[in-house]
């Protein structure tokens, strides 16, 4: 397997662009703490979000060429086994993260709660055998693509806002306070999340229904209730009830940024545990 | 009055505490119809679905939240057109499963497991293709790849149309769909002839599906006026597991052992047995083909249904981000204040 040594290199990569987010955070923190403002450590700070920025973006990289010679090799895409999923998540959600860290500054002190979420999927993966797979006869369709795409968007959207969201509840801790003190306020940091998470819907939405559409040509329906059908249904009625509420009630910030959270966990549940858990349709044996 | 009493109605029907409510309940209807089980009643969907439509008909005419917003009318409309047209798909659909051997022309009769709605009205009757023959490709360990299954299509003029169906292509015929399954397999022809010759038939037997019992090709016919004749099919196609392989029909050959009342006899294509009753001639080998049937007149709809809904929502929070420069842009303000903070601080301390 040629890809395998460009996986270790893209996780060590990944695994150091976790140390020095953690790290860059935690000196702005002290610095605070000891100064009381920002200004002698801007540069030190700015410095560290290059070395972050530069880390991921090699781990990206690698990823990239890592999909693009197992590619080569057994002749499919990564939609298939776990092995194959987890590595192309790592690969999306880094580059939207990396990307929204690169033009989005006031996100870039979300990398502590986002980049070890991911990490739990770089983990994951080398605990996995790296089995070849077999491509079904029924992926043999461009909705597919559309229907991963859409869900790759969804999926980084709510890390996103789950980053903003986990941000959020640790800045009440007292041991954090002043790990986020340069960040805006908790109000805009909840809209900021939320427009995450709106953005996040549309792209559900659209998972949904290119996904339908795909199913439909795959295996003559398009809606069967199916693991996966009925756990990503439930995940985007959590989503917009979550919507609806935030929209039309006072939702304290705090229980906002849970009901964020809850989100991307069911949506971690569902895009990586019910396919391998359940015999359905999207497993590929039919 | 009226009106008045009306609206005070459809502001209670539109609360917005009971859209959470009926979604809720949805989602509890959802989670009980996980695999379509048996004891689960439809109506686990359909009451909160109805809810919900009650709930949105009456936001959308009461709530000027919605009904001024181009793109939240739109998206609430569409997930009501997305309701109803889920209902009337329901009411008219018709899906079921066929096999049909090469050569053979299609008929309603032969459609078995059918399931359809109170209102299906399809025009199964005028769907008008012969099965041909087809080639489904195996990578090595039996990893079955592609299908292609060629099919003649009548123009209606009298004139034959081919084309070639498999996997996610099914064949569309006057709004059924027919879509190629893993179910198919080899059917000797078979003809039973009287020996006082009043009775002639020719029919197929249909053996078990292939490869995947290949141990196992037997059936057994009752002629009329015969005993029962049971058959085993060994079948010389080119199966090797452990290589790649296409079972195609046309290259196969096909010994029929027939044993009647504890007498083996094995046939060649063309070669006859005389048994108690009659004569029985193994005519040729062909295939079957087994097809998922899918008619929904909904499909199309439901499709720009669901993608105007989606345009709708878009265009909400496009207009959203407009009009109301919240969030993203105080987000990043607030970094440029601090940078420009940040740099004249360093510049006073130095």
């Amino acid at each position: 397997m040629t890809e395998l040594p460009w996986l270790y290199a893209a996780i060590t990569a990944y695994a150091f662009s976790v140390v020095a987010a953690l790290v860059g955070v935690g000196r702005l923190g002290t610095a605070m703490a000891t100064v009381g403002g920002v200004s002698s450590v801007s540069e030190s700070q700015r410095n560290n979000e290059r070395l972050v920025l530069l880390l991921m973006t090699a781990s990206v990289i690698l990823l990239t060429i890592t999909l693009t010679d197992r590619w080569l090799r057994i002749g499919h895409g990564p939609f298939v086994n776990l092995f194959e999923l987890l590595i192309s998540q790592l690969f999306s959600l880094g580059l939207i993260y990396t990307i929204a860290y690169w033009r989005i500054p006031v996100l870039r002190t979300t990398s502590v709660v986002v980049l070890p979420l991911m990490g739990v999927l770089a983990v994951w993966v080398l605990m996995i055998e790296p089995t070849d797979s077999v491509f079904p006869p029924t992926y043999h369709n461009p909705w597919l693509w559309a229907h991963v795409g859409f869900g790759k968007f969804f999926l980084a959207f709510c890390l996103i806002g789950t980053g903003l969201a986990g941000v959020i509840l640790l800045r009440s801790y007292a041991f954090a306070k002043n790990l986020f003190r340069h960040l805006p306020d908790n109000v805009i940091l909840d809209k900021l999340a939320w427009r995450f998470m709106l953005l996040a819907l549309v792209f559900d939405s659209l998972m949904l229904c290119a996904g339908a559409v795909w199913a439909q040509d795959a295996w003559g329906r398009y809606w069967a209730w199916d693991a996966l059908e009925t756990s990503s249904f439930l995940n985007w009625l959590l989503l917009g009830a979550s919507i609806h509420a935030r929209a039309t009630y006072n939702v304290p910030i705090r229980l906002g940024a849970v009901l964020i959270i809850s989100v991307l966990v069911f949506a971690f549940v569902t895009y990586f545990g019910i396919p391998f858990y359940s015999e359905a349709a999207h497993k590929g044996v039919i | 009055m009226r009106i008045a009493t009306i609206n005070k109605v459809l502001r209670r029907l539109a609360s917005t505490k009971l859209t959470l409510l009926w979604m809720l309940l949805l989602a509890v209807g959802a989670a009980l119809s996980y695999d379509n089980p048996e004891d689960t009643s439809i109506w686990v969907l359909i009451v909160p679905m109805l809810l919900l439509a009650v709930n949105l008909i009456s936001a959308i005419i009461s709530n000027p939240r919605i009904n001024r917003r181009g793109g939240l009318l739109v998206f609430h409309l569409g997930l009501l057109s997305i309701v109803i047209l889920a209902a009337i798909g329901r009411l008219t659909h018709m899906d079921g499963r066929v096999e049909i051997i090469a050569g053979a022309e299609f008929s309603p009769e032969i459609v078995t497991d059918v399931h359809s709605g109170p209102l299906h009205s399809g025009a199964l009757a005028d769907v008008n293709f012969v099965q041909g023959p087809f080639t489904v490709e195996y990578r090595p360990h039996m990893m079955r790849g592609l299908t292609q299954s060629q099919v003649a299509l009548s123009d209606n003029e009298g004139g034959w149309r081919e084309a070639v169906v498999g996997d996610d292509r099914p064949l569309l015929v006057e709004g059924y769909r027919f879509y190629t399954t893993f179910n198919k397999g080899f059917a000797p022809i078979l003809s039973w002839t009287s020996h006082d010759g009043r009775v002639a038939e020719t029919g197929a037997v249909h053996m078990p599906s292939y490869p995947l019992f290949d141990f196992k090709q037997s059936n057994s016919w009752t002629p009329q006026g015969g005993d029962e004749i049971k058959f085993w099919l060994q079948l010389e196609t080119g199966l090797t597991a452990e290589e790649a392989w296409v079972l195609d029909g046309r290259r196969a050959t096909g010994t029929l052992v027939v044993n009647v009342s504890g007498e083996r006899t094995e046939l060649l294509p063309g070669e006859s047995v005389e048994m108690v009753g009659g004569t029985l001639r193994y005519e040729q080998l062909t295939t079957w083909m087994g097809y998922k049937l899918f008619y929904d007149p909904t499909l199309q709809w439901m499709f720009m249904a669901a993608f105007i809904t989606i345009a709708g929502l878009s265009a909400h929070f496009w207009q959203k981000l407009a009009a109301e420069p919240l969030g993203l842009d105080d987000a990043l303000r607030h970094e440029k204040t601090h940078v420009k903070k940040s740099a004249s601080a360093s510049r006073s301390a130095a």
